[in-house]
């Protein structure tokens, strides 16, 4: 399946988590910072960012959290494999041309972008950027798609 | 359900990861890239060398 996608972002929900997905609007050297050393990913524009809320939650902080690294360009921060605050990562995320969700990883720990941790209802899917839009492997029964429009704004007063 | 807290988890070994490291021809900043056509983090130029 094909789902248009240009300047707003793409809500996919199951019952209890979702994936935010956008596109970046520009290329950038985007850093992960791994235990103990930095690896830096080149990012080209039109690459997808993809939030994954694996216990649901409020959409904002997904979109804030996809502003933060494409339009700010935040390092990511990668935990080391069983360290304790992974389980108290409610939002990953990952950027790359094409992403995989798994249920099969553990929150914050590895830098591979091509994957990103999900709940259990979006585990299996792949996105993969194409003009345009976003391609979507398959979606599983119960799970929903729809464009989203959302702005941070501030006014000073 | 994720794995945090259980006993199911795929571990990715780190040496599936292997960054090269390049040095930046216009800034000189030396950093570890991974994948295709690294960029410079400091200057964002592609214009890098492996060392």
């Amino acid at each position: 399946m094909i789902f248009p996608l240009d300047d707003e972002f793409l809500l996919i929900s199951g019952k209890h988590s979702f994936l935010l997905v956008a596109k970046t609007r520009t290329r950038f050297a985007l850093c992960l910072e791994i235990p103990a050393d930095e690896y830096v990913q080149r990012v080209d524009s039109g690459d997808l960012v993809v939030v994954s809320a694996p216990d649901g939650g409020s959409v904002e902080p997904a979109v804030m959290l996809i502003e933060l690294v494409r339009t700010y360009h935040m390092p990511l921060l990668v935990l080391k494999k069983g360290h304790p605050g992974s389980k108290r990562i409610t939002r990953v995320i990952s950027v790359a041309p094409e992403i995989s969700t798994s249920c099969s990883i553990q929150r914050g720990t590895h830098p591979e972008q091509h994957l990103v941790c999900s709940s259990d209802e979006l585990a299996g899917l792949t996105l993969t950027s194409i003009d345009g839009g976003v391609r979507i492997s398959t979606i599983p029964s119960g799970v929903s798609l729809k464009a989203v429009k959302c702005w941070i704004t501030t006014e000073f007063s | 359900m994720c794995s945090v807290g259980g006993p199911m988890d795929i571990d990715i070994p780190p040496d599936r990861i292997k960054p090269k490291s390049y040095r930046c021809n216009e800034c000189s900043e030396r950093f570890k890239g991974i994948g295709k056509n690294p960029i410079c983090p400091s200057c964002q130029s592609e214009d890098v060398t492996e060392i």
